[in-house]
């Protein structure tokens, strides 16, 4: 997936992204960091088309995005947000099989054992028939990772898809990310912990007032000039035994 | 769920019978099940006139308008996302009967002016309701809804002074011209709703995760509101406005067989058909030989119905207003 001069600007607001230009590696976990309000989340429905592009272009496989039917497109691009809501009540198996609507007709009712592989990659199998209101917030997040799975595409899309997670399923989410991408996915994610970007990313864009500061490997950008330039806060890199190099945010001169 | 529905399903199914053989006896003149009988077979006897005459178009007419209100109701939750939407609460019918009024004044040589008129005054009264924040708010929405039922209910007092027609809502002296129009129309309504039942479990997800599927929700949306509104209209067009079936029905269909519109619309339409046959035969029967209409009836089941099920918070058991 590439941005090609993307820009896209809010109605009557400043925000927005301009002038993007970048490449999201196939088959590798990309993370998109920056300060808030940069634009990570409007980046990220750009690339789901969820929000149409200003100037500039998206493209996957070659193709731009706006040529894709949204069909096609959901066949080829999932987004997993940062807070799902059900107006109603829904069993897992009945969320996970809205994934599978992109291989369907409309009038065609999903049958159950389609989701059968996702409910498994996921660790929901027992839970199929329980309603999703009933879960817990890290349960729930894997029946929209489930659901997005579902749609078998050659991009899966991630807003914050740890919020809502303790520290364990953290891990395990992003574990399970890496895996997905080992398949030839492209995973594009937006993250507000530096450090779990650092560990868990194979590439970093690091954003900043809707612009691409840069983007390359963790080990290169592992800069405290540079997220510091970008963050606007002190930033120091110390190195924790048996974890490595760890981004802090150090006080301000000023502060005590 | 499933089994459980299924012993709901049987249910409604026996007393939908029972009902209909109750409605088949009962009135001015009770028949008892003899005398039903022998009105089965002699074609020339005054038992088989009342009976096929009056009571048989009465009882399909009740049948068809039940499963139409309640699953216009059940449609309208869905789209609305708002568990209490019917197209009674939010002016839908009262325009619908305001504008069979206008047209009755009118138009009076206009084929088929009823239904069309209805049909019109429906179509107004939704634009109305989704053409400002209505549908991005639910209380809003109710507010709004509830103005325009207003506004239309003045309107057609206002009108009805000068009227010769005027709509009682009722199914007394229905003919079997006004039962076969309500079966053609209902049936067909009923049959698309039964199709397009997946539609409206889609409508759960919020609009940004449809369109990630793939899902064109405003066809889906639009569709669902033109159907609900079509079938809410028809029984305005041939009885008149009946409130509450389309809020009561759904609502206790949820509890029963769950929330999977593939289950809850074919249930909510036999359960809005029993329910408005008992309605109806009950207000025929208990002040004889006057009776109360089927609008009254549903008003005074209906009114506390929907006091109790906002009062209490569980009433809407897994359905948030957002």
């Amino acid at each position: 997936m590439e941005c090609q001069y993307v820009s896209y600007q809010y109605p009557h607001q400043s925000t927005g992204i301009a002038d993007v230009t970048g490449t999201f590696p196939a088959g590798q976990v990309t993370t998109i960091i920056g300060p808030n309000g940069a634009g990570k989340s409007t980046l990220l429905k750009l690339l789901a088309r969820q929000l149409p592009v200003a100037s500039g272009q998206i493209t996957l496989a070659g193709q731009s995005l706006n040529e894709y039917t949204a069909k096609t497109l959901a066949q080829q691009v999932a987004m997993v947000t940062q807070r799902h809501q059900l107006y109603d009540d829904m069993t897992v198996s009945e969320v996970v099989r809205t994934g599978r609507l992109p291989y369907h007709g409309l009038l065609q009712t999903v049958p159950a054992a389609e989701v059968t592989p996702y409910l498994a990659t996921t660790g929901l199998t027992s839970l199929a028939d329980e309603h999703v209101q009933n879960l817990s917030g890290g349960q729930q997040q894997r029946v929209w990772l489930a659901a997005a799975l579902a749609q078998e595409p050659a991009v899966l899309l991630l807003d914050e898809p740890t919020t809502y997670l303790d520290v364990h399923y953290q891990q395990a989410l992003m574990q399970q990310l890496r895996q997905l991408a080992a398949t030839g996915m492209t995973v594009i994610q937006v993250l507000h912990d530096i450090n779990q970007a650092f560990r868990f990313s194979d590439w970093l864009w690091l954003i900043k007032q809707g612009q691409l500061v840069t983007q390359g490997r963790p080990e290169a950008l592992r800069q405290a000039d540079l997220l510091a330039a970008t963050f606007q806060t002190p930033i120091e890199i110390v190195d924790v035994p048996r974890l490595g190099p760890y981004i802090v945010q150090v006080p301000e001169a000023s502060e005590n | 769920m499933k089994q459980r529905a299924n012993w709901w399903y049987g249910g409604i199914l026996g007393l939908l019978l029972v009902t209909i053989a109750l409605a088949l006896m009962a009135g001015t003149v009770w028949l008892g099940p003899r005398q039903l009988s022998v009105a089965l077979s002699d074609h020339g006897s005054q038992a088989f006139v009342t009976v096929f005459s009056l009571r048989v178009p009465r009882i399909l007419s009740s049948l068809v308008c039940g499963g139409s209100l309640a699953v216009a109701g059940a449609l309208f939750q869905a789209v609305f996302r708002n568990p209490i939407a019917d197209p009674s609460i939010l002016g839908i019918s009262s325009a619908a009967d305001f504008f069979k009024l206008g047209g009755a004044m009118l138009l009076p040589w206009l084929p088929g002016r009823e239904w069309l008129m209805a049909l019109l005054g429906g179509l107004v009264a939704l634009v109305i309701l989704t053409s400002g924040r209505a549908l991005a708010d639910p209380y809003r929405l109710i507010i709004v809804g509830v103005a325009l039922d207003a506004t239309f209910v003045g309107l057609q007092q206002l009108l009805s002074s000068g009227a010769t027609q005027v709509s009682h809502s009722t199914f007394n002296g229905l003919t079997w011209a006004d039962a076969t129009t309500l079966l053609v129309l209902g049936v067909i309504g009923l049959f698309v709703a039964l199709l397009l039942a997946p539609w409206a479990n889609y409508l759960k997800l919020t609009d940004a995760a449809l369109k990630n599927v793939g899902v064109p929700v405003k066809v889906i949306r639009w569709s669902l509101l033109l159907l609900g509104m079509t079938l809410a209209t028809s029984v305005t067009a041939v009885v008149g406005a009946i409130p509450f079936v389309g809020i009561v029905v759904p609502n206790v269909a949820r509890r029963l067989v769950g929330h999977d519109y593939q289950t809850l619309i074919p249930f909510s339409m036999l359960a809005g058909a029993w329910l408005m046959l008992a309605a109806d035969t009950l207000g025929r029967t208990v002040i004889v030989p006057s009776e109360i209409s089927a609008a009254t009836m549903m008003t005074i089941i209906g009114g506390p119905f929907v006091i109790i099920l906002l009062q209490r918070g569980r009433g809407l058991h897994g359905m948030s207003i957002r």
